[in-house]
C-alpha cells in the first residue's frame, strides 16, 4: 500500500510529460500570424552590502533567465543564480560562500484564454512574493519578508493556472499544481500539492485571494495564507500585504508594505519611498538546536524596514534600506545598500528587429 | 501499475486536446484585441480606424499600468518580437489575462 502510494505522483507526472509530448506536435501548427516571438535572455544582475547587527557582508549576484517561445502558445523558461556572499572574518581576510541553483525551468503550454499547462520545476504559486515580487529588480525591499520561508518554494510536477475575466469588472486567477519528491541537493523538492485563487478588479487595481498547500510526506505539513494588493489611481503609490500560516516549523507571520514614487514631484521623479511593517510567529514545537539555527525565524520576531529605490533609468536602480528586527534578547539593525541592473537581449543574430 | 499509467496518460492527452479544442474554437486570440477595442469604442465611431487605434492605446496603456505597474517600473519599449515574448511570460507568471495581454503587446509596440 505504501508502494503504491508513493508511485503514484510519480506516474501521474510521468504521464503529464507524456500528454505534453503528445500535444506538442499538433500545437506547433497552430500558429498565430502575429509578432513572432524571438529567443530573449534577460535576467538582473546585483551587488549590494548588508549590515546585519554590524555584520558586513557584500554580495554580488546575477540572475539570468532564458526564455525560449515555440510556436505561439509555447514557452521554455529555465532562470538560474549565481551569488558570491563574502564578509570579513576575525583574522580580517574576507571569505565568501558561493551558492549557485536553478530557480525554475519549466515549460508552458498556453492551451486556450482560461488555462496554461505547466510542466517542469517551477516556483510555488502561493501567495504573491515568491512568484512576482521575488527578483531583485523588483523587490522594493532587498531584505526579503520574514514569511518568505513559508511563501517561497519550488515544486517539480505539473500545474494548471490562469487568468480571466468573469465580468467587465472582474478578473478570476487561479493555479493548482503537484509536485513530486526530489532530494537533488541543488533541486529538491516536497511532494505537496496546492493551489492560488485571486480576485482582481481592475478599474479599484485591487486583487485578494488566497493560496493553501499541503505537503504529502513527513510530518505533512500544511500552509495557508491571504494577500491583496492595492494600487491607487490618483496617486502612485501601491500598498501590498501577505499572511501565511504554517502547521509545521516554518512558523506564522505578515506582512505590509507601502511604495510611493514620487512622480508627482518633477525633481524627485526617480525616487521611490518604501516602508514595510511585519510581524512573524515562531512555531511552537521547534527544538532548542533548531531555534539556533533557526536565528530570528527561531523565536516570535517583529521588524519595521524603510528604504528608498532611485531609478537611473528604467533598468537600472539604486536601493538603501535600513531595518529595525525586534527579537526577545537580540535586537538588530538591518542596512542595505547597493544596485540592482535588469538586462535584456535578443538570442537570435536578427535581433528583435521585424 | 502499467495499466494506470497509460490510462492517465491518456486522460491527460485527452484534457490537453480538449483544451486545445477548445482554444481554436474561440477563433484565437489575435482577434481578442479587436474584439475588446471594438466593444470600447464609443457608438458612432468604430468606423474609424484612428479612433480605433486611438481607442486601443488608452485601454493598452490602463491594462499596462493596472496590470504591470502594480509590481515593478515601466521597461523600455523593446522591439515587438522581444516584447511578443516578454508579455507571453508575463503572462503565464502574472496571470495576466488573454485580452489584457494583447492590449498590453499592442500599446507596448505601436
Amino acid at each position: 500500500m505504501m508502494c503504491r502510494f508513493v508511485w503514484w505522483p510519480r506516474m501521474v507526472a510521468k504521464a503529464g510529460l507524456l500528454g505534453l509530448f503528445i500535444v506538442f506536435s499538433l500545437a506547433v501548427q497552430a500558429q498565430d500570424d502575429g509578432f513572432k516571438a524571438v529567443p530573449i535572455l534577460t535576467g538582473s544582475t546585483a551587488y549590494f552590502t548588508r549590515v546585519t547587527a554590524g555584520q558586513y557582508q557584500d554580495a554580488p549576484s546575477v540572475s539570468p533567465l532564458l526564455l525560449l517561445p515555440l510556436g505561439d502558445k509555447w514557452l521554455v523558461e529555465a532562470k538560474g543564480s549565481y551569488s558570491d556572499t563574502f564578509s570579513k572574518n576575525a583574522q580580517g581576510d574576507y571569505s565568501g560562500t558561493i551558492s549557485y541553483g536553478m530557480a525554475y525551468g519549466q515549460i508552458d503550454y498556453i492551451a486556450n484564454r482560461y488555462m496554461t499547462l505547466v510542466a517542469g520545476r517551477f516556483t510555488t504559486p502561493f501567495n504573491i512574493y515568491g512568484e512576482r515580487l521575488a527578483p531583485n529588480w523588483v523587490r522594493a525591499l532587498q531584505t526579503g519578508p520574514l514569511t518568505s520561508p513559508v511563501t517561497s518554494g519550488s515544486a517539480l510536477g505539473g500545474m494548471v493556472r490562469g487568468g480571466f475575466p468573469t465580468s467587465d469588472s472582474l478578473n478570476l486567477t487561479y493555479a493548482l499544481y503537484f509536485s513530486s519528491n526530489n532530494t537533488h541537493h541543488l533541486l529538491a523538492t516536497d511532494r505537496s500539492t496546492g493551489g492560488r485563487i485571486g480576485f482582481f478588479l481592475p478599474h479599484q487595481r485591487l486583487e485578494i485571494g488566497a493560496s493553501f498547500q499541503q505537503v504529502l510526506q513527513a510530518d505533512r505539513p500544511h500552509s495557508s495564507g491571504i494577500f491583496f494588493e492595492w494600487q491607487s489611481d490618483r496617486a502612485p503609490v501601491t500598498v501590498r500585504s501577505e499572511y501565511a500560516r504554517s502547521s509545521g516549523t516554518k512558523g506564522s507571520g505578515y506582512w505590509i508594505e507601502s511604495v510611493y514614487r514620487l512622480s508627482q514631484i518633477s525633481a524627485l521623479r526617480r525616487l521611490e519611498l518604501v516602508g514595510r511593517g511585519e510581524q512573524f510567529f515562531a512555531a511552537s514545537n521547534l527544538s532548542a538546536a533548531t531555534i539556533k539555527k533557526l536565528g530570528a525565524l527561531g523565536k516570535d520576531t517583529n521588524e519595521a524596514d524603510f528604504g528608498m529605490n532611485y531609478y537611473l533609468r528604467s533598468d537600472v536602480r539604486a536601493s538603501a534600506s535600513y531595518g529595525r528586527q525586534f527579537v526577545l534578547g537580540k535586537n538588530a539593525n538591518l542596512w542595505t545598500i547597493g544596485m540592482t541592473y535588469r538586462f535584456v537581449m535578443p538570442m537570435l543574430p536578427q535581433g528583435g528587429a521585424q | 501499475m502499467k495499466m494506470r499509467f497509460v490510462l492517465a496518460a491518456f486522460l491527460v492527452a485527452g484534457a490537453m486536446s480538449l483544451a486545445m479544442a477548445s482554444s481554436a474554437g474561440n477563433g484565437g486570440s489575435k482577434d481578442a484585441p479587436k474584439d475588446t477595442a471594438a466593444a470600447a469604442a464609443p457608438a458612432g465611431q468604430s468606423d474609424s480606424q484612428a479612433a480605433q487605434k486611438e481607442n486601443m492605446h488608452l485601454e493598452g496603456e490602463r491594462r499596462f499600468r493596472s496590470n504591470c505597474a502594480r509590481c515593478h517600473a515601466a521597461p523600455p519599449k523593446f522591439p515587438a518580437r522581444m516584447m511578443a515574448t516578454i508579455v507571453r511570460h508575463m503572462r503565464v507568471r502574472a496571470a495576466i489575462t488573454d485580452q489584457d495581454m494583447h492590449l498590453i503587446l499592442y500599446y507596448m509596440t505601436e
